[in-house]
């Protein structure tokens, strides 16, 4: 079940809600686990079994690493727990993936799974895995309820897509937290915002970016549009869904970790990397690029660890190459970056911005392909190579169709729309008019999201490959 | 002071969106699901069975989502306000494929399908082979050009309609080829609909007719049936437009013509103004969407019969054709299988007509 839906929406979200206020407090959690177990069940039902079992596994490793702290046993419980999880992971994953490349290479035929990849699972293997990463470390304390880790990792806003919560950052909320009309309020806002950034901006993109396949007489600005478009439709998307997850966190309760902050005006990759799908970041530089030694090493292993984290992070986004070279396009920049290229970018405005977008929207390129052969294809398109044609007509029409959405995506990918709201606001306060204008603008976003739901099938989350 | 503000303006914001919320939420669960949509000719989706392998394979799911797509409250009001917010806010210049140019609805037909103008001359060869081969017959065929081939100038996508005919001509060397696209201007056409308006399109029946070395009447009264005629492109289009006017032509040869329905058995009168009425008004001429009619003319002053093999755009010219020919059969292979039509048509000294609108041979998947 996809938030931007008609089931989610108006036929789970409301009983949810209802359900959960109206339910005693000591139950809340209850609820909160039945309703999670029924939104995962919603799609793929059989896999409840292997997310509650990998659950399981991190719950009774975890009270034995806080036991035997110190001792063997303790290490061996770790060291089990990962294996364990990371071994889901890699089966679902990445089985096919490896004995595809395996085969090609050996010439063999080693037989496939027959598997389909678990909705969520690379989100809620990193969630236990950082949460007993953390218990090992002894920054957190082993749960001793089961219920309350059970409802962390499966909690239904953050499950299927992030933002990726670590334990210690809703502990607190999951044994007491407060409900208020205002945490209510900004809850609503931020989920609407979310629903209009997903519905009315990442799938019209969407359409945008898919024309470039079905078009008979494309050009190169059309492929730099379709680029520029797909990458913006990226980021709407995700960060959408999760604007919407920690919105519902909030009417929830809940306080999520921030996941997107305006990634687009980086000036540096560095920057960009630590703007975009902020919680992934931060989970690879805890539990993967500071256990290797982290950047105060010699220069090569700093380049060793840098490819293996980038590695790794394009190989979480999919099991395809196309993520791997996607990583490493970012390991290379940011190796470029660590080692000599940084003090030169600081210094070049506006040319730095220039260089994070042509270099982001090219690697989008790779990450959005459904191969390296469409990758390369549009590459070739938009650098004008095999003769295609600068402008055509029927590219003029799509580019024209779309202008105003896409310039209303790169507008929304700035702050300036916060400013301008901020300031409506202060004007609109002035003649206390403020809490009707906002009330305003939510429901139309609302209403105008839902007409577009209904109006079409057109709805795919992006981010549900991961 | 400033938290009982905050606090004011986050109860308005909760009140307002709960009601709009629940409100909507608590439609979908009380509103009776409806059999059909009219406005997109099509069954609309009903609450999927529950039983256990839907629900493990994960078909129940989906199929609700669909349920509660199609079956949502204002559904027509919502998408009409997705469409206006899309063409007037976001500067969209089509919606769903479909654009407003002129006052007219056309619906994007591109690119040129020629996996599908194979697939229809395919068929045209097999009605040629086995029933038209060995006979005396005069075969002709022209096509109906849509809307778009009017806006090739403007902004739209279209195809090159040339190549469609040169295809056509090419697939079919044993059929004379009928120009009428230069006697069709858009204004022949409905604003609201794909087809063209019968008191617009005289002058195209006599120029086939004369093509074809035969004669018919030029001179009809116009009858006005209504002046609110909404096609089919008005209700997937979603925007308010006004209705049109609607005529039919009549004379007194028109007034005298049988008209047998050989699919139900009955005899039918030219024009069904209960249709009016109904889903789509347009099936007035002929009723429809009937696989196999024919026009006898009792006061024909010739012996000549024609076999037309048509789309929905043959209904309003058929008529007007038929002033010309003692005899005329209308055949749809849309409905009629091209391998059954020898059961129920006798191909012995009939001039034929292959009469097709260039959207039906663009997408001819309905040919059979």
């Amino acid at each position: 079940m996809v938030f931007s839906s008609m089931t989610f929406l108006y036929y789970f979200l409301p009983v949810v809600l209802l359900a959960y206020f109206v339910a005693p407090r000591k139950v809340k959690n209850g609820v909160l686990l039945l309703a999670s177990l029924f939104f995962y069940a919603w799609g793929e039902p059989k896999y409840i079994v292997l997310m509650s079992v990998t659950v399981l596994i991190g719950y009774f490793c975890a009270l034995m690493i806080e036991s035997r702290r110190g001792k063997i046993s303790g290490k061996i419980a770790l060291v089990v727990a990962l294996i364990c999880c990371l071994g889901i992971l890699g089966v679902f994953k990445y089985f096919n993936f490896f004995v595809s490349g395996f085969n090609k290479v050996t010439g063999l035929s080693v037989g496939f799974l027959n598997v389909t990849l678990p909705i969520g699972i690379s989100f809620y293997t990193f969630q236990l895995i950082s949460y007993v990463v953390d218990v090992y470390r002894g920054t957190l304390n082993a749960e001793k309820n089961f219920l309350n880790l059970f409802t962390y990792v499966v909690m239904f806003p953050q499950l299927i897509a992030g933002p990726i919560v670590r334990y210690q950052d809703v502990v607190s909320d999951l044994e007491t937290r407060k409900h208020s009309i205002p945490m209510v309020r900004e809850g609503i806002l931020r989920f609407v915002i979310g629903l209009g950034k997903k519905v009315l901006i990442a799938n019209q993109l969407g359409e945008l970016a898919d024309t470039y396949l079905e078009v008979q007489d494309t050009s190169v600005l059309f492929a730099w549009v379709c680029a520029i478009a797909s990458a913006l439709q990226i980021y709407f998307d995700f960060s959408g869904y999760s604007d919407m997850a920690i919105g519902i966190g909030k009417i929830l309760g809940f306080r999520f970790p921030e996941n997107f902050n305006y990634p687009y005006i980086s000036s540096s990759i560095t920057e960009f990397w630590r703007r975009w799908h902020m919680t992934l970041g931060g989970w690879f530089r805890d539990y993967v690029y500071i256990p290797l030694g982290g950047s105060r090493v010699k220069s090569g292993r700093l380049v060793f660890n840098l490819l293996i984290v980038w590695m790794l992070t394009g190989l979480w986004h999919g099991a395809s190459i196309n993520f791997v070279l996607w990583g490493m396009f970012f390991g290379v920049l940011l190796i470029a970056e660590k080692l000599f290229l940084l003090p030169y970018i600081e210094k070049a405005k506006v040319f730095n911005h220039i260089y994070v977008l042509l270099a982001v929207i090219i690697s989008f390129v790779i990450f959005d392909a459904a191969n390296i052969s469409q990758a390369g294809n549009m590459l070739a398109d938009m650098f004008g190579i095999g003769g295609t044609p600068f402008i055509t007509d029927e590219s003029i029409y799509h580019i024209v169709s779309y202008g105003f959405t896409l310039f209303v995506a790169i507008i929304g990918a700035t702050p300036l729309v916060k400013h301008l709201s901020v300031k409506a606001m202060s004007v609109a306060e002035k003649y206390k008019l403020d809490a009707v204008l906002e009330a305003v603008v939510l429901g139309l976003i609302f209403i105008i999201a839902t007409a577009h739901l209904v109006d079409g099938s057109f709805n795919p989350f992006l981010y549900f490959r991961f | 002071m400033e938290r009982h503000k905050s606090k004011t303006k986050g109860i308005l914001t909760v009140i307002v969106m709960a009601v709009i919320f629940y409100g909507y939420a608590i439609l979908c669960y009380v509103k009776p699901a409806d059999d059909v949509s009219a406005t997109e000719r099509r069954p609309l989706a009903q609450m999927p069975q529950v039983t256990f392998e839907s629900v493990y394979n994960g078909e129940f799911s989906d199929s609700f989502e669909e349920y509660a797509m199609d079956q949502a409250p204002f559904r027509n009001e919502l998408r009409s306000a997705k469409v206006m917010y899309q063409s007037i806010v976001m500067r969209r210049l089509d919606n769903n494929d479909m654009y407003l140019s002129n006052g007219y609805i056309s619906k994007i037909d591109y690119p040129f399908n020629e996996a599908s103008v194979e697939y229809a001359t395919g068929k045209f060869r097999y009605i040629y082979d086995n029933y038209l081969a060995d006979e005396k017959t005069s075969i002709y065929m022209s096509i109906i050009p849509d809307k778009n081939y009017f806006n090739e100038k403007l902004f739209y996508p279209s195809y090159d309609y040339n190549e469609l005919v040169v295809k056509m001509c090419e697939g079919m060397e044993y059929a004379e080829y009928i120009d009428i696209m230069s006697y069709l201007e858009m204004d022949d056409y409905y604003q609201t609909d794909t087809h063209f308006r019968q008191e617009k399109i005289v002058d195209v029946s006599e120029h086939l007719a004369k093509e074809m070395n035969a004669t018919v009447d030029n001179a009809y009264d116009e009858i006005l049936v209504t002046d609110d005629f909404k096609g089919v492109y008005y209700r997937q289009f979603g925007m308010p437009m006004k209705g049109e006017n609607m005529y039919v032509l009549w004379n007194t040869t028109l007034e005298d013509m049988h008209v047998y329905d050989w699919e139900n058995s009955k005899e039918i009168s030219l024009y069904n103004m209960s249709a009016l009425d109904g889903e789509d008004p347009y099936e007035l001429y002929l009723h429809g969407t009937l696989s196999l009619i024919t026009i006898e003319n009792p006061k024909a002053t010739t012996e000549k019969e024609l076999v037309v093999f048509r789309d929905s755009f043959g209904s309003s010219i058929a008529p007007l054709l038929a002033t010309g020919y003692k005899k005329i059969t209308l055949v749809d292979i849309r409905y009629l299988p091209a391998n059954m039509v020898g059961n129920f048509v006798d191909f012995e000294s009939q001039d034929v007509l292959f009469l097709y609108s260039a959207s039906l041979l663009n997408n001819s998947q309905t040919l059979k």
